[in-house]
């Protein structure tokens, strides 16, 4: 050892390093480093440490969070575009409608984390036009199509699509209401009429979109009405597309609700959480279908 | 550094006409620089489903707060610190589910390759990122933006929403934390890759 102080301890090189340690005492450091060889080579190897983080790669993000994010962003600029859709439900429970949209900031579409044990859901959406597939169309009674008679039986009479929509290729096969801001207000009465089919798959996240196209090769099981919050829920999470179907089933093993819609861009589902509703979309997952 | 080498309109052009209510033009802002943004919170929150929910987080946010833009720093800037604060906000949000504390050597050989050649980049990585687990958030999402990314002190704290002197000071104590555990990965670089003190990254 040389010089006037012991050796250089790791954490007062690295603030010297840094320009935190500067004047007499700086000047005491730098003269024994100029001194010193076992304090030279930690220092260099501290140094090191630097240029080895800025020598490693970013990893490139995976194509499924890609995919998922482009998802999650087609349902914001749905949302953007058509606000309408968010407000034209309110029964006057939400009261997080009335909070405005900066103070719920991003919790809105906080996803995975919060999900307790409760309902999952998945929801299909496809035009503006082919809300009628689950409601029954215009001028259909109010009470929903799926819901009259033998639940299995009517249900995949009444969804005629929901098979079919599945085979990917078929067109739409009415358009019963036309896109715009008209067929947008009468979303709101159709949604009123929404079904629920019952599923018992139990989605996970790694096979979402192999599980989701083999459910919708299936017959539709029983249905159930739709309460308020999910009718917000697949209203804002849909938007302007055309509802496919509407699945409680679980996800995970937790209960969600899947929606499954189509648009122009294709098909999407999203896997939602219990906490869903129009002010919040509590996603728990998302895909495209080819 | 961030906004270099692209084509086409600005960030700051594109998130004003994302304000202006063009549909298009968040999704092309974000996606320019979605590898940089994963990377932050990859890195920060140490898990890539956690990751993902934050990165998730941060771009619902800044879609949605993209008005409260002010210019007052770069757009690259106001998206990392987006994304950062969701990442260590996911970190807090899952504290009962502790990643590597501080020491926790034992575990930490259970995540690094003791016996592998780290010469190759891809395990270089591996093991880097397992080292950056040791360290308290605060002090690896400074790392992170500085060392890694390559942000300047300043606009770090801008990021971090600190001071520059804590963004120092958290470098500080980050690299010296981690020498111990990077040491091994350090004798496959050559002398010349080794940075001098003027370029210690705090500048």
């Amino acid at each position: 050892m040389r010089g006037q102080m012991t050796h250089l301890d790791t954490d007062v090189l690295a603030e010297f390093r840094a320009g935190l340690i500067t004047g007499r005492r700086g000047a005491q450091i730098a003269a024994h480093l100029a001194g010193c060889d076992q304090c030279t080579a930690l220092d260099d190897r501290l140094a090191g440490v630097s240029a080895l983080l800025a020598s490693v790669p970013a990893p490139p993000m995976p194509d499924s969070v890609a995919q998922r994010l482009e998802v999650v962003l087609a349902a914001e600029v749905r949302r953007r575009n058509y606000p309408e859709r968010a407000e034209v439900d309110r029964p006057g429970e939400s009261v997080a409608h009335d909070r405005p949209a900066a103070k719920r900031g991003f919790r809105l579409a906080t996803w995975r984390v919060l999900v307790p044990v409760g309902a999952a859901a998945v929801l299909l959406a496809g035009g503006g036009y082919g809300l009628s597939l689950l409601v029954g169309g215009p001028g259909s009674p109010p009470s929903f199509s799926v819901a009259a008679g033998s639940a299995a039986k009517s249900a995949s009479s009444a969804v005629p699509s929901a098979s079919s929509t599945a085979k990917a290729a078929s067109p739409p096969e009415a358009a019963p209401l036309t896109p715009g801001a008209s067929a947008r207000r009468a979303m709101s009465p159709a949604y009123l009429r929404l079904r629920i089919v019952t599923s018992r798959t139990n989605f996970v996240s790694a096979t979402l979109k192999q599980q989701l196209q083999n459910e919708l090769n299936t017959p539709l099981g029983t249905t159930h009405a739709a309460s308020s919050q999910t009718i917000g829920c697949v209203q804002a999470m849909a938007g302007n597309a055309r509802l496919i179907r509407v699945m409680s089933a679980r996800f995970e093993g937790r209960p969600a609700t899947i929606i499954v819609a189509r648009d122009s861009t294709g098909d999407m589902a999203w896997v939602v959480g219990p906490d869903c509703s129009a002010a919040s979309h509590d996603v728990l997952d998302a895909t495209s279908l080819p | 550094m961030p906004d270099a080498n692209q084509d086409g309109p600005s960030d700051q052009e594109l998130l004003r006409r994302h304000v202006a209510g063009d549909s298009d033009a968040f999704g092309e802002l974000f996606r320019r620089h979605r590898d940089r943004l994963w990377a932050v919170a990859l890195r920060t929150v140490c898990d890539p489903d956690e990751a993902a929910d934050a990165l998730q987080d941060a771009m619902v946010s800044a879609f949605r707060r993209a008005a409260d833009f002010r210019g007052e720093s770069a757009v690259t800037t106001w998206l990392h610190r987006i994304v950062v604060n969701a990442s260590l906000d996911r970190l807090r949000r899952r504290a009962a589910r502790p990643a590597l504390s501080a020491g926790d050597e034992q575990a930490f050989e259970a995540l690094v390759a003791q016996d592998g050649d780290p010469a190759r980049a891809a395990d270089t990585r591996l093991d880097v990122d397992a080292a950056l687990r040791i360290l308290p958030p605060q002090q690896r999402a400074a790392l992170v933006v500085v060392d890694m990314l390559g942000f300047s002190v300043a606009d770090a704290a801008a990021i971090l929403e600190t001071s520059p002197g804590t963004v120092k000071s958290r470098c500080a104590r980050a690299r010296a934390r981690l020498l111990p555990y990077v040491a091994h990965l350090q004798g496959n670089r050559s002398a010349s890759e080794s940075v001098s003190p003027a370029q210690g990254g705090d500048k």
